[in-house]
């Protein structure tokens, strides 16, 4: 990339990050958060509205389709910023879902007017977007589970044998089971029997990839928050006539995290730069595995670190660290859990010597 | 060098790199057991100084290769993949860089083309007996003596001072003051009388570092680095260029080459629960890099590095060991032996998890790195 075209890409990064923090502010508003959880729909869709407002959906999305065409480097500050403020809209699978739509249908999901949601997943643990699903005949039958956010779609885009297909909430033959997740959301689980659709052409392995760093992105957001809280607790909470950050062995602790932070950042942008440098096939395939099991690791471990290090106050509910423990819980896994990513990355990227 | 190196893509610039070395550095080099004395890498060095390849991060206007962060990176891996020996290296990566940003004219036109062509082989004098991990507390002094200082003292885990005929010191020029404000540095030729250098053996059973005894060593003032008194920043910074270098993947990047090929020879590929240790090292290499560039990008643009720097060092080094540790474990009875398996260099995991051992120690033990970190980075309390 030229110098030029660097700072470009600089600048933009910086102007979405701006705009992100007045709408999702780093841990400024928990309120809302609170507020949102283990409610229908888990989200606000007046914040998604505005969000949509902002062009956030279609950040990835060619001009000519009605996106803003920028790249993964901004797509990740954005993803990070809202980790940061923890904001539940589902920005991410909705983003994904616009690079498999065309046309009106993209226009109205951009437009914040229709929230379009994939649903691609079979089994845990799995990164497999075709499954048992057969899509045939303009008809889809098969089960898809956990779908972030279902409980506010209008409509879904579904992969399978046979292609991929748009199915809209109220079809006959599409039944929605809901389940909360712990970060006060929902995944939902989709059985199709004969339920009516529209073919689409998109392709949903590739639309993973980008939702897999975004979340990679999301939770070095959610772990670099969490670290500031609990540094925070450490320099004001005193026991035995001092404040417990002047205690080594916590503080070396601290600086432990703040590896992992490091190390995660270094990996998400690494990643963002390469795909935005024209990374593609297994080289892309393994950039974004070492920054989402990098991330999906330390996310987990500065979280739980958070809650011991804030003490019995970080085991409460009203106190925030297990705000972001949670969201690390369900995000962790989301798109290939670490050891998938790990394992996906021994695959694609070639060893030394190979 | 007429070719300028930055412009090429990275596959173009590796093959330039392969060629240059099949071309130029000496088979009988490859892959050495142990660090190499001068006697046996000055013909290395001479070449590297020849050719215009000696100092990767240096920029061009100072004799260096101006390369990028990314370049230096390939370059490293490239050289680490061809088996070559490390310099002594320490004018190359500290003296250098040093000069550069806190040198006077005169000092940068003298000591940076005696580096460049191999006529100064630096050491460095930080560490003393009662001055590991205090560092600051070093004890050895350099008296006014009109327009000399008078050095006296001890220095000890000196590298490679058997080697060097130069020597970077830290020195107390006001005992008065407080500890870290009373330290100066000094430039010292080692043949100045009153030196005495005494090799230690390590537990590589190698003769890898010295004590460096000064007994009334007279230095002209020419000779100080910085304002007197303040050597501490200028030693702090110092410290940091160390520190990159400590943390550069180079070390990291070389043990999993040879745990690859001992887990080839071992067969330890069968069992998953090695390649899942496998891949969790590689992925931890590859964020190193990550990280390791950003901080060589710092460098590159001239602007000081940070406290945050210490990272590195923690990461490189404590990966480096894991590393050897897993060598251990898939190595058998072979994890007892002396010298490499079968006769091949390529095979010596005890060898290599011995030379991990003083990584954490040296440059600053990761515990003082820690407490940097959580001080100076984090900003906890004292």
């Amino acid at each position: 990339m030229s110098a030029a075209a660097s700072d470009d890409a600089n600048e933009s990064v910086r102007l979405i990050r701006d705009s992100a923090a007045a709408i999702a502010p780093p841990g400024g508003d928990t309120r809302r958060i609170r507020a949102l959880r283990f409610q229908d729909p888990g989200f606000d869709r007046g914040v998604w509205g505005t969000m949509c407002e902002m062009g956030w959906p279609g950040l990835l999305v060619a001009e000519a389709d009605g996106g803003s065409a920028l790249g993964m480097r901004e797509y990740c500050a954005l993803a990070e910023q809202l980790g940061a403020g923890l904001a539940p809209e589902p920005l991410i699978p909705a983003s994904m879902a616009a690079r498999l739509l065309s046309g009106a249908d993209l226009a109205a999901l951009l437009a914040g007017r229709h929230l379009v949601l994939p649903a691609w997943q079979e089994r845990p643990n799995s990164l497999d977007t075709v499954g048992d699903t057969v899509i045939a005949g303009g008809k889809v039958t098969g089960r898809k589970c956990f779908v972030p956010m279902a409980a506010g779609a209008d409509a879904f885009v579904v992969s399978g044998q046979g292609g991929l297909a748009l199915v809209a909430r109220g079809a006959p033959g599409l039944s929605i089971a809901l389940e909360q997740t712990q970060d006060g959301g929902n995944f939902g689980t989709l059985s199709f029997a004969d339920t009516p659709c529209t073919m689409l052409a998109g392709d949903m392995v590739a639309a993973l990839e980008p939702a897999a760093l975004a979340t990679a992105a999301y939770l070095l957001g959610v772990m670099d928050r969490a670290f500031a809280l609990t540094l925070d607790y450490l320099k004001t909470r005193h026991q035995f006539g001092r404040p417990i950050g002047s205690f080594q062995a916590l503080q070396h602790r601290a600086a432990d995290l703040k590896i992992q932070v490091a190390l995660t950042r270094a990996g998400v942008e690494s990643a963002a730069a390469a795909i935005d440098a024209g990374a593609t096939g297994a080289l892309a395939l393994a950039a974004v595995s070492r920054a989402k099991a990098r991330a999906a690791d330390a996310a987990m471990l500065v979280t739980r670190q958070a809650i011991q290090l804030h003490g019995g106050i970080g085991y409460t509910d009203e106190a925030d660290p297990g705000l972001y423990l949670r969201k690390a819980m369900v995000l962790s896994n989301l798109y290939g859990s670490a050891a998938l990513h790990r394992a996906r990355y021994a695959a694609n990227a070639a060893d030394q010597d190979d | 060098m007429t070719q300028d190196l930055n412009a090429l893509t990275e596959a173009e610039f590796r093959i330039v790199v392969r060629k240059f070395l099949a071309d130029n550095y000496p088979e009988n080099l490859r892959n050495p057991p142990k660090r190499l004395h001068w006697r046996d890498n000055q013909v290395w060095y001479h070449t590297l100084a020849r050719t215009g390849w000696l100092c990767p991060g240096w920029p061009v206007e100072h004799g260096g290769m101006g390369l990028s962060a990314a370049r230096q990176i390939a370059l490293t891996e490239e050289f680490e993949r061809h088996g070559v020996a490390r310099t002594n290296d320490h004018g190359i990566v500290m003296v250098g860089p040093l000069l550069i940003q806190y040198g006077t004219q005169a000092q940068r036109d003298f000591f940076l083309p005696k580096i460049l062509a191999g006529e100064h082989i630096w050491c460095q004098g930080y560490s003393e007996p009662g001055a590991g991990s205090d560092l600051a507390g070093l004890r050895t002094s350099a008296v006014s003596d009109g327009d000399h200082w008078v050095v006296n003292g001890q220095k000890i885990w000196t590298t490679l001072a058997n080697d060097a005929n130069w020597i970077f010191l830290l020195v107390r020029t006001d005992p008065a003051a407080k500890k870290q404000e009373g330290i100066s540095f000094l430039l010292v030729p080692m043949d100045t009388p009153g030196i005495t250098v005494r090799p230690i053996i390590n537990l590589e059973l190698h003769d890898e570092f010295c004590e460096v005894f000064f007994d009334n060593v007279r230095v002209p003032k020419a000779n100080t680095v910085g304002e007197v008194n303040k050597g501490w920043t200028v030693a702090k910074n110092l410290l940091g260029f160390e520190r990159i270098f400590l943390g550069s993947p180079k070390l990291s990047a070389h043990a999993l080459g040879r745990l690859r090929a001992l887990a080839d020879r071992m067969g330890a590929w069968d069992d998953a629960a090695f390649t899942d240790r496998y891949t969790a090292l590689r992925l931890e290499l590859e964020d190193l890099k990550s990280l390791h560039a950003t901080f060589v990008d710092i460098v590159r643009r001239g602007e000081a590095l940070g406290p945050d720097v210490s990272m590195l060092k923690v990461i490189q080094t404590e990966l480096f060991q894991k590393i050897t540790d897993a060598m251990m474990d898939i190595a058998g009875e072979n994890a007892g032996l002396l010298e490499p398996m079968e006769g091949n260099r390529e095979l010596h995991p005890s060898g290599l998890f011995i030379q991990a051992r003083p990584s954490t120690i040296y440059g600053g033990s990761n515990e003082i790195q820690r407490n940097i970190l959580s001080k100076n980075v984090l900003g906890l309390p004292g």
